[in-house]
């Protein structure tokens, strides 16, 4: 009896989850779909009511004014682009210099303040950005770095390294201490364990770390807004708002600089994506 | 050097030796830890400091700190008798609220119908995780096109499948806008809670489940009484989590309408950026985060309990 029951009412889970799963999926990739399609449409065709669902004409013409450096709107989006990626990959090389060593003694060493410093670490995550906009924008005007790319790389490791910290010790709580013993044994001084032994076996949370940190500089907003007032130094988020701004809006060409800005982040994202899910989820769950 | 970084340190802290001693003895562990705690000094001790003593200031536009005036409790007074704080807390509740409850939940659904091998069931994890990747601006731009009052894709099948007569305005409506702009937020974040639960629902033990079903025990009460108590930890750790990215969120709002229209989408970030940096109130604004400070400390206890439960005991 209880056989037939269960396999009857599994059967409603399993098709109920289905539905749902189908729902979701329609829920998530309909923004993006709509996204492209309008980013081949004309500005003409996208202005249009009721909308083209399919484009009558679709045209490359937004993508390629975008990345032609002789066109004033594509020389302006591929300085975004660079500021950007400058911005994201110094980040990430200093965030991960810094938190590698930090990481890995918070989860080796017992040294008093540990459990202190470590609650610190993790507190900065609790903090709005907002919060230390104007600080930081006073600290930075002392420094004489308001306007600099400086400023906000500065700013990026700092609200990325509790997080990176954080994923890091995650990986190293998870590498047998009885290695290092043995490399110690065998005559290394306990930092070149450390290099030799610990580091080489971190790799993936180390790619996790970098993952995490250069997506979310790539995406920061509030502190490039604020930090960066010259035209020329923008990073993307902000630089495609204020040359969309500027006009009535284009949105055939906001979407499509929407889409470009996308591209890396999604695919650092899906070739990497196993560290990503690996190293989001390490720190949370303990069976 | 070497010699100072003995054998001592790897193995478990003798019986309290002093802690003076202690830090001196263990001076090089300090080193591992020595540039991110500078950094963290510089750029966070340091700026919540400033805020704190900037609260009780009256501040110039230019930020000129030599020409502020000290006025007691005068900001926090005016925070509190305002009308809009309450209006504006009220708003960051709901936001807050709605959006970690549905992403919470949505991200439970998808990670329980997504536990089950199946065919491409890979490729949909990925495209499910693509909105918490892509930019909170990215995302708004795109949102905000898709509710466009004239040319939006949502308002034209509204009509179109016959619900109204002409395009909702979801915007720019005082009611709808704050659910319109909460179903973006549970867009870009539910796929963060599905990942967590999902790497929650491999500590379910099968054998376990099995067992209760054997019993007949139904899937509503094996979940309930088998996956739901396994998940307790790992979901604690991301309701928290979402509630504090909600509470901080800024950019989706800001861009899509700027907290608007009068206010019916203001919370309290954007609420503090425009005191701060549109009329530029540094003080009042000051005194509005060290509220926040209060609220995100009961918040963060919470946090740092859930997130060492089970530490003890752990590697070292």
């Amino acid at each position: 009896m209880s056989d037939r029951i269960t396999r009857k009412g599994f059967d409603g889970w399993r098709w109920a989850g289905r539905v749902f799963l189908t729902l979701l999926l329609l829920f998530t990739v309909v923004p993006m779909v709509w996204m492209v399609l309008t980013s081949i449409k004309t500005q003409f065709a996208a202005m249009q009511y009721p909308p083209q669902w399919w484009p009558q004409e679709p045209t490359l013409e937004n993508y390629t004014k975008l990345l032609n450096p002789a066109n004033p709107a594509g020389a302006d989006f591929l300085r975004y682009f660079w500021n950007s990626l400058y911005i994201s990959v110094a980040t990430t090389i200093l965030g991960v210099g810094v938190a590698v060593p930090a990481a890995y003694a918070f989860s080796r060493f017992r040294f008093p303040g540990r459990t202190f410093l470590f609650f610190a670490v993790l507190l900065r995550n609790m903090f709005p950005a907002v919060v230390f906009l104007m600080p930081l924008f006073i600290l930075m005007r002392w420094m004489g770095l308001v306007g600099s790319h400086g400023s906000l790389i500065l700013t990026y490791l700092t609200f990325g390294l509790p997080l990176s910290i954080w994923l890091l010790k995650g990986f190293y709580d998870n590498i047998p201490i009885q290695l290092e013993h043995a490399a110690r044994i065998d005559g290394a001084t306990r930092f070149q364990a450390f290099v030799l032994i610990v580091l080489p076996l971190s790799t993936p949370g180390i790619i996790a770390t970098a993952i995490f940190s250069f997506i979310g500089a790539w995406n920061e907003y509030v502190y490039a807004i604020t930090f960066l007032n010259k035209k020329e130094r923008l990073t993307l988020p902000v630089g495609i708002q204020k040359y969309f701004a500027e006009f009535s809006t284009d949105w055939p060409g906001l979407m499509a600089a929407t889409f470009l800005m996308s591209v890396p982040v999604v695919v650092l994202f899906l070739v990497l994506q196993q560290y990503f899910v690996k190293a989001l989820t390490e720190g949370a769950v303990k069976a | 050097m070497t010699r100072s970084i003995g054998t001592a340190t790897l193995a478990p802290p003798r019986k309290s030796p002093g802690v003076v001693r202690q830090i001196v003895n263990q001076r090089a562990d300090y080193l591992y830890v020595l540039p991110a705690l500078i950094v963290m000094l510089v750029v966070i001790a340091y700026p919540i400091w400033f805020t704190i003593d900037m609260s009780f200031y009256k501040t110039p536009a230019s930020l000129q700190l030599r020409d502020r005036s000290f006025v007691g409790l005068k900001n926090y007074a005016t925070i509190l008798s305002a009308p809009a704080f309450w209006a504006v807390t009220w708003n960051t509740m709901i936001w807050t609220l709605a959006s970690t409850c549905f992403a919470f939940l949505i991200g439970l659904g998808a990670a329980l119908a997504l536990h089950r091998e199946f065919a491409g069931r890979g490729v949909m994890r990925a495209l499910l995780l693509i909105p918490y990747v892509v930019s909170a601006v990215a995302a708004s731009y795109v949102w905000k096109w898709l509710y466009h009052s004239d040319f939006g894709v949502f308002g034209a099948l509204s009509v179109q499948l016959g619900f109204t007569d002409k395009p909702i305005n979801f915007l720019d409506n005082l009611y709808t806008v704050l659910p319109s702009l909460i179903v973006v937020n549970i867009w870009r974040e539910f796929s963060f809670a599905m990942i967590m639960l999902m790497a929650g629902l491999q500590t379910v033990p099968e054998q376990l489940l099995r067992a209760a079903q054997v019993d007949g025990a139904n899937a509503w009460q094996r979940f309930w009484h088998i996956t739901m108590p396994h998940l307790k930890g790992v979901s604690m750790v991301t309701i928290l989590l979402l509630m504090v990215a909600n509470f901080n969120s800024f950019v989706v709002p800001w861009i899509m309408t700027g907290g608007g229209p009068a206010g019916a989408s203001d919370i309290w970030i954007t609420h503090i950026y425009q005191i701060a940096f549109g009329r530029q109130n540094w003080g009042l604004a000051s005194a509005y985060s060290v509220i926040l400070f209060v609220v995100m400390m009961a918040l963060g206890y919470f946090y740092v309990k859930a997130l060492t439960r089970g530490d003890e005991g752990r590697a070292g």
